[in-house]
């Protein structure tokens, strides 16, 4: 264990490495060209933009919610620290910090409300504030903020040399590129990535996807702001609305991020150390007859990486320098998987499967007979239907029970009261003595209750490990013991073949596995299984059915929706039939399935009268 | 009492024409779910070329340059859509990539026109720029009537398009259902770039209309375009009836506002109702809400 801990701290120290490198060189660079001012008016250029763009990356390139607004951010820290200046003679230095937290103040009122809206009208929630900030200042008398000149000092950050204001660049740069180094790797960004692929599976998996919105929400404001200032102090010297608040600097940002590579530690800074120097080249040239040219490039720049090239170019050298690297180790793994397979008799089978012992002790501690959870008198409608009506279940511990009933009968709804998707519109739920009624999806997942999906969810753009330890993240924070747990639970389901395959390429059979790994790696006492035989073969049905008795042997409770009655019937302990909403059955599984009002639900009411009776 | 007569007035003509610019987008939207949010910059693009440059070389006037930008403006949409907009339509990111493109669309259009055309401010003069009827005290300006009147005659043969031409129909229908469509041979490629074209061309015509009463500059697109969203999210984003509504009433709280705030600061009762709207109601006025999961 100790061993892995240092490993670990290691390989953390070796991925930081590069990006101190990176920045002393950096320094080295500047320090030799001397104190041209062109030139190292680019260079701290390229840097700003560079940070300002990593910072715009956790949000809006990790977590995927692209803040249309971001300039709001670079403009709040620039003009708090120029205010406090100019008004107040509070050294940038301290302004500096004041201005993060007024950016990320400024980011929690917006953040709070706009997070929990989607897509479109989350980018018409963030770029209107800056929109609106753009007048309000003009109005307040502060459209242009001279900087007020109290001579060259390192108190009131203002050198000659541009030197000093490169190695703050540099200083700045580093400390965004480690913050997002350090995001990558941890469970923070794994939650962040699960979210940005689907916020319905990660919510699930015991994500709170609501707040590591707002977290790296806030982060990206905070870094954005300490960019806002050295910009306006290095470069600007008058702070006007249009320059620190202006559309100009959304584009700008993003072309950087998109050109470079979306959600990358290197590509913002790649692109811009050439599109940065591009543009002012040819502003330089063609500015004083064509005073747009320059952000005519940066639109350029953005409209076609955007359609032809999305992963941006760190994406792409990434992804060809990993198909060079991987084809030996991935070679390695399919004959570990070869030997697995050759114990296994040839094939992932369900035969191995149930083997729990993990995931058992972890999980059941305390042994009593009464009903695991219980669902009383919920009534829920959607616009005056009626889904699910009166309804009152309890259902027992440890057996595997199962839910049966006609499509629109209600069943995925059940589901999806029970783990918090829906809200009941009356009613209680309650699990293991907590009522759980109101909990979001993550907070019934902590609690104990795991899900599949009717159609199946997963992280299309993560490995089958990376999936599985999203689940594990549930019980456990720390990186490499969550990728232990996913090893071995990998192992136990057959999947560790595909391990470090992408999720994207498994067949039907392996997306199932994968999504019930995933729920037993975040350790649930409870498991909502919702038509697992969907899709599959007579002979696949038969190993999941196997699969599920053994998830209940090993003391989860399990409650199963399925079409599919005769499976259920083999597999389930307790049974459960549901029509229009209504619980119309309830008892053994024989008895369901011949309970006449069942049938009538099935097959109707003339079938019944002409088979039932005799 | 006159002034405030007078500001509900001038909110209701102002309005109208919000609600043609805004009735575009909401088309754009509704049809395709996507946000352009170049539609501002094509009606600045529209007030400088045809109006302003029509009326300067060959002094025509700008509300005939309305219908002649129509048809422009109805192939360049089309063609931006097929160049652009198509390539990334039916990709799971298709919402915010839409909104990367045409973001770095409206910037390349104000830039290109501060380059071909300069920064410098422009007003339309025309005798009717100034003049004013005066109805019992109150004064109500002659461009923003003929602008009125204009606009309802455009809306009128938008919705009569929309809805008693088959071209229209098949737009309506791609709206609902766009799977359904294809089903039904209807070439969705033409109805999606057609329905753009149509947006664009509409919202240039709305551009054209505002020329004649008020002076732009290239990112004059900056200072409309938060109307327009406020305008659609009041209308529930999809229906161009709630566009219409949405800008009239935009159009009169911007002017009332006035009464009681700095004109530098009407744009702020604007986004007050925006951010009312998306924060407690977002799916507007006319917007059913959907479900939750």
């Amino acid at each position: 264990m100790k061993t892995e801990a240092r490993q670990q701290g290691l390989s953390r120290r070796r991925n930081i490495f590069p990006i101190l490198i990176f920045c002393a060189v950096g320094a080295l660079v500047s320090y030799f060209i001397g104190p041209d001012l062109y030139t190292q008016r680019i260079l701290l250029l390229i840097i700003l933009w560079a940070a300002a763009s990593s910072s715009f990356n956790v949000i809006s390139g990790y977590a995927g919610q692209v803040v249309f607004g971001y300039m709001m951010f670079v403009g709040t820290g620039a003009y708090t620290t120029v205010l406090l200046f100019k008004f107040l003679n509070i050294s940038p230095w301290l302004g500096m910090w004041i201005g993060a937290i007024v950016a990320v103040l400024i980011a929690l009122i917006i953040g709070l409300p706009t997070l929990r809206l989607h897509g479109a009208f989350f980018a018409i929630a963030t770029i209107a504030f800056p929109l609106i900030t753009f007048p309000i200042l003009n109005h307040l008398g502060f459209e242009e903020l001279s900087i007020p000149f109290t001579g060259h000092g390192a108190s009131s950050m203002q050198f000659r040399d541009m030197r000093f204001y490169v190695f703050i660049a540099l200083t700045l740069l580093a400390l965004v590129l480690i913050t997002v180094r350090i995001i990558e790797s941890s469970r923070f960004g794994f939650a962040l990535r699960a979210l940005k692929q689907n916020e319905t599976a990660a919510e699930g998996m015991g994500v709170n996807t609501y707040w590591n919105k707002l977290a790296a929400f806030l982060l990206s404001a905070g870094l954005g702001a300490l960019m806002g200032t050295v910009y306006s102090f290095g470069l600007l010297y008058i702070a006007t609305t249009h320059a620190l608040f202006g559309l100009f600097i959304m584009v700008r940002i993003l072309s950087i991020t998109i050109v470079g590579g979306i959600a990358t530690v290197w590509g913002p800074v790649i692109a811009a150390c050439f599109l940065v120097p591009t543009g002012e080249f040819l502003n330089a040239q063609f500015g004083d007859r064509y005073p747009g040219v320059q952000d005519v490039i940066y639109g350029v720049a953005l409209i076609v990486a955007t359609l032809y090239m999305p992963e941006g170019i760190w994406g792409r050298i990434r992804r060809s320098f990993r198909a060079v690297l991987s084809k030996p180790a991935a070679s390695m793994e399919r004959e570990a998987g070869d030997e697995f397979q050759q114990k296994t008799g040839g094939k992932t089978t369900a035969r191995d499967l149930p083997r729990f012992e993990r995931i058992r002790s972890g999980t059941v501690e305390t042994y009593n007979n009464g009903p695991i959870l219980k669902i009383e008198a919920i009534d829920k409608s959607f616009g005056g239907v009626c889904a699910l009506e009166k309804m009152n279940i309890e259902i027992p511990r440890s057996k595997v029970t199962g839910i049966i009933g006609p499509n629109g009968s209600g069943k995925t709804t059940l589901f999806n009261v029970i783990n918090g998707y829906l809200t009941p519109d009356r009613g209680r739920v309650v699990f293991e003595d907590i009522d759980i009624t109101h909990f979001k999806p993550h907070a019934a997942c902590k609690v104990g209750i795991g899900r599949t999906f009717q159609v199946v969810q997963i992280f299309n753009n993560m490995t089958v490990l990376e999936n599985i330890m999203i689940g594990a993240f549930n019980r456990q924070g720390d990186v490499s013991k969550a990728g232990a747990i996913s090893e071995d639970i990998a192992h136990q389901m057959g999947l560790m073949s595909r391990a470090h395959d992408q999720a994207v390429g498994l067949t039907m059979w392996e997306t199932k596995i994968l999504e019930f790994s995933r729920a037993l790696a975040t350790e649930p006492k409870l498991l909502l299984v919702d038509e697992p035989m969907a899709g599959l073969n007579p002979e696949e049905s038969n190993r999941i059915g196997e699969m599920i008795k053994g998830i209940a042997q090993s003391g989860i409770t399990v409650i199963v929706i399925e079409h599919v009655v005769q499976s259920l019937v083999k597999i389930a302990d307790w049974m459960i039939g549901l029509d229009e909403g209504k619980k119309v059955a309830e008892g053994l599984p024989q008895e369901v399935i011949s309970n006449p009002h069942m049938i009538e639900a099935y097959l109707g009411t003339k079938w019944r009268r002409r088979h039932v009776r005799s | 009492m006159e002034i405030l007569i007078e500001s509900i007035i001038s909110g209701i003509l102002i309005g109208l024409s919000y609600a043609v610019l805004a009735a575009g987008l909401a088309l754009i939207f509704g049809v395709m779910k996507i946000i352009n949010f170049a539609h501002a910059e094509f009606a600045v693009l529209a007030m400088y070329f045809p109006t302003y440059w029509f009326l300067n070389w060959w002094g025509i006037d700008p509300f005939l340059s309305a219908f002649i930008a129509l048809p422009i403006f109805l192939v360049l949409g089309y063609i931006i859509h097929r160049l652009l907009i198509e390539k990334i339509i039916g990709t799971p990111e298709a919402e915010t990539s839409t909104l990367i493109v045409t973001l770095g669309l409206s910037l390349l259009i104000s830039n290109i026109i501060l380059i071909g055309w300069s920064g410098a401010p422009r007003i339309i003069n025309q005798p009717y720029t100034m003049a004013t009827w005066s109805v019992a005290d109150v004064l109500i300006n002659r461009a923003q009537t003929y602008s009125f009147v204009i606009s309802l005659g455009l809306i009128v043969g938008l919705f009569v398009f929309l809805n008693r031409t088959f071209i229209g129909k098949a737009i309506k229908a791609a709206a609902d259902d766009p799977e359904g469509c294809a089903y039904m041979g209807i070439n969705l490629h033409f109805v999606y770039a057609l329905a753009f074209g149509l947006g664009i061309a509409v919202t240039a015509a709305g551009g054209c209309l505002m020329a004649t009463y008020r002076p732009f500059h290239p990112f004059f697109g900056e200072t409309i375009v938060i109307i327009l969203f406020a305008s659609v999210i009041l209308g529930g984003m999809t229906s161009i009836t709630g566009a219409l509504l949405g800008g009239l009433i935009i159009g009169l709280v911007q002017q009332v506002s006035v009464l009681v705030i700095p004109v530098e600061l009407q744009n702020v009762a604007v986004f007050t109702i925006l951010v009312f709207f998306l924060y407690v109601r977002p799916q507007g006025l006319l917007g059913k809400k959907g479900r939750a999961v």
